[in-house]
């Protein structure tokens, strides 16, 4: 059965694949299925036909092989697969098992002239590159970029899958976050190297009261300085933000910065160069020292509240 | 002792590229080239790993004519020798290409017991050589590694995946992906730049590996390759107080609907 296929490891991530996997199959007249590890899970997607991988192991790249067997025999036209670390890693090496190309973190796919192409970033976020995908093909698609599909029922097809791994997998640990999450903040406060020292993250955390949102800071702050975790980066090695606002004080807006960005509907900087980069990816910004300008804004907006 | 193999790439470094406003055509005619930034990381946890415990690190790459100028800028970083693939086919090949080309000349090397790369390249971010290369040798890969060591014949690496962390052990050989938080590089002293010239390089001709042509032909059609338009506002205040810049933009936040 050729057709389009979705799969991730996480089901919230399938919902939103199938989304975007329905749609291409409605132009191009294919089925969908969609592959889940999960028995529970699989019920409710919206399908025609719902995979589930049954293998003893628990860690989820253990189903490439499985995956790449079952691609083998049903020939899909192409696999859609959620880009988190875990499908990154999945995505890559059952690509190279079934001799595919793949487009990572591709943020548009469509259908042009029957055939399936997608757009990604390049050059740190410089750059879109549209392909044409050839053959069975394989994207890895970032979560939150599609809406869930409304449930559905598709033919259910357990499959035994071998896992044996040659590693082994231990201290599974959970990250602890400080704070809400940042991808899901409908209001992030940025700061950059322009603050001076660690105790001036004040200022930051004044004005974010001030709207209600969260702190976030470029990499340099997190992984030179070390006064935010690294899960509180933004930009494309880092967290990708989509706010309502995002205000940035003191951040250059080097384009790997502003990749992780530019989904916010409102983009705000504030930096003393007025030749920052952080002003051409803006939609409004006050030239001027962070010190100044930012408790004075926080005073503002607590009067115009 | 573990021969250590890690893999780079030579890339145009973005900053040096422009956009032209206009048809948002990319012009690198005045950007130079540079190691991949990730890759220095990598670079640098082989050689850590080495003065460590003593091991044998060699560096590969597979570029363009133009990328025998990394050689001494990576083998000045610590490496006791490199090996460069050199073929015109690198400057349009994608992962799947990349990493059919490094697993030959690894085959062709011989020794190899732990490779290492960094977590993506700049000019692509694709983030699948790593993985893509250990499938092609058939070994397993550790991917996403803010943390490693090697143990015997093993390596134990911890890997940072969003959510959790996870401690994965793998017997040689094996593929390890380094994110940039693993280490920060050193910056080459002059004798170290000095001493580079000096250590051996092997160029290694594509066709030398024996591979298939279709192992050599890109997955994806390329049909564009364009600056990402920038539509933004751009309402920059300059000039006047700081109250009078702060008023202004508040009163816009509010009319967005921002605040
Ligand atoms: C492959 C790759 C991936 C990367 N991924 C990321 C990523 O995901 N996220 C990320 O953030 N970076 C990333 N980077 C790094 C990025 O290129 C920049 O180096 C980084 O974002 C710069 O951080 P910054 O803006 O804090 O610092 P700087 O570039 O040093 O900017 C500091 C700014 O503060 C201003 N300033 C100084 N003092 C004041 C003051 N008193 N008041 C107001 N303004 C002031 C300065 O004018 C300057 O504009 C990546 C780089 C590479 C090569």
């Amino acid at each position: 059965m050729a057709g389009i296929w979705v799969y991730s490891e996480d089901v919230a991530l399938v919902k939103q694949l199938l989304t975007i996997g329905r749609e291409v199959a409605g132009t191009l007249n294919k089925p969908v299925a969609a592959l889940t590890l999960s028995e529970a899970d699989a019920a409710d997607l919206a399908a025609e036909t719902v995979y589930v991988l049954k293998g003893q192991n628990p860690w989820p790249e253990s189903y490439v092989q499985a995956i790449a067997d079952l691609a083998a025999k049903e020939a899909p036209d192409v696999i859609f697969v959620g880009a988190t670390p875990r499908g990154k890693d999945l995505a890559a090496k059952l690509a190279s098992i079934l001799k595919a190309g793949l487009v990572t973190e591709a943020f548009k796919v469509s259908v042009e002239n029957g055939a399936i192409e997608t757009e990604r970033m390049m050059y740190g976020g410089l750059a879109v590159c549209t392909e044409i995908l050839q053959g069975l093909s394989l994207v890895t698609i970032p979560p939150r970029q599609y809406e869930p599909a409304a449930a559905g029922k598709g033919n259910v097809v357990t499959i035994d899958a071998a896992t044996d791994v040659p590693v082994s997998v231990s201290n599974v640990c959970p990250i602890i976050r400080e704070g809400a999450d940042l991808a899901s903040a409908e209001k992030v406060i940025c700061v950059g190297r322009g603050l001076g020292k660690e105790d001036d993250l004040k200022i930051a955390r004044d004005l974010a009261a001030a709207v209600g949102g969260e702190v976030g800071c470029t990499r340099s702050i997190a992984e030179d300085y070390h006064w935010l975790p690294a899960e509180t980066y933004i930009g494309l090695s880092g967290v990708k933000v989509k706010p309502v606002l995002y205000l940035s004080m003191g951040v250059s807006g080097q384009v790997q910065h502003v990749a992780g960005i530019r989904d916010s509907k409102i983009i705000v900087g504030i930096d003393m160069n007025e030749n920052a980069l952080i002003f051409e990816a803006a939609d409004y910004g006050i030239v001027g020292d962070l010190y100044d300008v930012v408790p004075a804004l926080t005073e503002a907006i607590k009067q115009a509240k | 002792m573990a021969n250590i193999v890690v893999c780079y790439k030579w890339v145009l470094d973005e900053q040096d590229i422009k956009v032209n406003p206009g048809n948002l055509a990319l012009d690198t005619s005045r950007a130079k080239s540079k190691i991949s930034d990730y890759d220095r990381n990598a670079i640098e946890e082989a050689v850590l790993l080495n003065e460590k415990d003593g091991h044998k690190v060699t560096g590969l790459t597979f570029g363009v004519a133009g990328a025998k100028q990394s050689l001494k800028d990576a083998l000045s970083r610590g490496p006791a020798e490199a090996v460069w693939v050199n073929d015109p086919v690198a400057a349009e090949a994608d992962a799947f290409v990349t990493a059919n080309v490094l697993a030959g000349a690894l085959k062709k090397v011989g020794n190899y017991d732990v490779i290492i790369c960094g977590e993506g390249a700049a000019d692509t971010y694709a983030q699948q050589v790593g993985p893509r290369l250990a499938a092609v040798l058939g070994i397993p890969a550790i991917t996403f590694v803010n943390q490693m060591s090697i143990e015997g014949d093993k390596v134990v690496a911890t890997r940072k995946l969003g959510d959790c962390t996870e401690t994965v052990t793998a017997s040689f050989p094996v593929v390890v992906t380094v994110l940039p938080e693993i280490n920060k590089p050193r910056i080459p002293s002059l004798k170290q730049v000095l001493g580079a010239s000096k250590k051996p390089v092997t160029e290694i001709k594509l066709a030398d590996l024996g591979l298939n042509p279709d192992d050599l032909k890109r997955k994806t059609t390329v049909k564009s390759l364009k600056g990402y338009a920038m539509t933004r506002k751009n309402v920059i205040y300059k000039d006047g107080s700081t109250a009078e810049k702060v008023a202004k933009l508040v009163a816009e936040l509010a009319k967005e609907g921002a605040l």
